[in-house]
């Protein structure tokens, strides 16, 4: 077995240097090191058929045709979007939001309950006592009183 | 002969044979120039794609999510400072966070599915890549590669994010630091801990020597 006067390098070290991510200062040591340290190269050797193994985790290709269908439709939207000035604007944005929260409820529909039974109770005669809305909103208790008859 | 299988490599070649640069097609997609919208996708569809595959690993979802990236890529296009960020580099940003976000759906969904549903739609689809295998080899290489792919399914998300962008991607670090807007202390270890753990899943198969 090679030998070699200095450190061993971690394995973080070695992989930084097999895919030529370290300094060219600290790569040229690790050369050097490299040929002195059987220990080292094996570990090197295994993270180079690694990332070999993994690289080898190739794609399903996708149709020429399909690429092109779906171009049609993106632009379609482009046009459509860009002649209804959805693009930007306080309105877009707000449709957006909109949107994006039925989504997040249809997706998650039990915090969604949560979060509405928070804002139910929130508006309870207890939190508008506590919190003594009735000085900061006049009309808040019978706004209450009007909703409890109601439902 | 490839067995019905595109490498990243693709998206490079439309990128190397199209002569204007990113900014001008940036600019003319904002003034409403579609010629130019549809030369960004072209150069880029094929790297988000592969991206996001291996993210979400089903290549329906996968093609859906690379066409919702795209409207929000257009949608979004005037936020991009091209002081603070190259293109892909933001493109890359948009496109991650969003195969995330379907992963994430997609996991949420699958936890609520039938067990035997899930087997059903966990159905590998692997490459062999070119070489010629024996049986054996074959055998092993598609075990190994399906360890990979659920060792990468349940890596942390920053830690997927790193892996992919740096081994298929081939991304400098630097650049991905950027992407994920963290230091490059942080992606060295992240990559180093995404490769460690796929080294461990391999190892227990005896993959590698």
């Amino acid at each position: 077995m090679k030998r070699t006067g200095s450190r061993h390098y971690t394995e973080e070290e070695l992989l930084m240097h097999f895919l030529d991510e370290g300094t060219p200062a600290a790569g040229s040591e690790i050369s050097v090191h490299l040929d002195a340290c059987d220990e080292c190269t094996a570990i090197m050797q295994e993270y180079a058929d690694l990332v070999a193994r993994i690289q080898s985790w190739a794609v399903p290709e996708v149709p020429e045709g399909i690429w092109q269908e779906k171009k049609s439709i993106l632009l379609a939207q482009y046009r459509e979007d860009r002649g209804s000035g959805k693009q930007r604007g306080f309105w877009g944005f707000l449709k957006q939001g909109l949107g994006a929260g039925w989504n997040y409820a249809l997706e998650n529909p039990l915090p969604t309950l949560a979060y509405i039974a928070v804002a139910i109770a929130f508006a309870l005669e207890r939190t508008i006592t506590t919190f003594r809305l009735d000085r900061i909103l006049p009309g808040a208790s019978e706004v209450f009183e009007f909703l409890r008859q109601v439902f | 002969m490839s067995r019905g299988f595109a490498p990243d490599s693709l998206g490079v070649m439309d990128a190397m044979s199209s002569p204007q640069p990113d900014e001008d097609l940036v600019a003319k997609t904002l003034k409403g120039e579609e010629d130019a919208f549809s030369q960004l996708y072209d150069r880029y569809r094929q790297r988000i794609y592969s991206t996001v595959y291996r993210i979400i690993q089903d290549a329906a979802e996968a093609q859906d999510a690379t066409q919702e990236i795209f409207i929000k890529l257009y949608r979004s296009l005037s936020d991009w400072n091209p002081q603070k960020a190259k293109f892909s580099t933001w493109l890359y940003r948009l496109a991650t966070n969003h195969a995330i976000d379907c992963w994430r759906s997609r996991r949420r969904r699958h936890e609520t599915q039938n067990p035997d549903d899930r087997k059903e739609n966990s159905r590998t689809e692997y490459s062999m890549g070119d070489a010629i295998l024996t049986p054996f080899g074959a055998l092993e290489q598609k075990e190994s590669l399906d360890r990979i792919r659920r060792c990468v399914d349940n890596l942390p998300e920053l830690q997927k994010k790193v892996f992919l962008l740096r081994y298929f991607q081939e991304l400098k670090l630097e650049e991905i630091a950027e992407i994920e807007d963290c230091s490059l202390g942080t992606v060295k270890t992240s990559l180093f801990r995404a490769t460690h753990s796929v080294r461990r899943s391999i190892r227990r198969i005896g993959g590698l020597q």
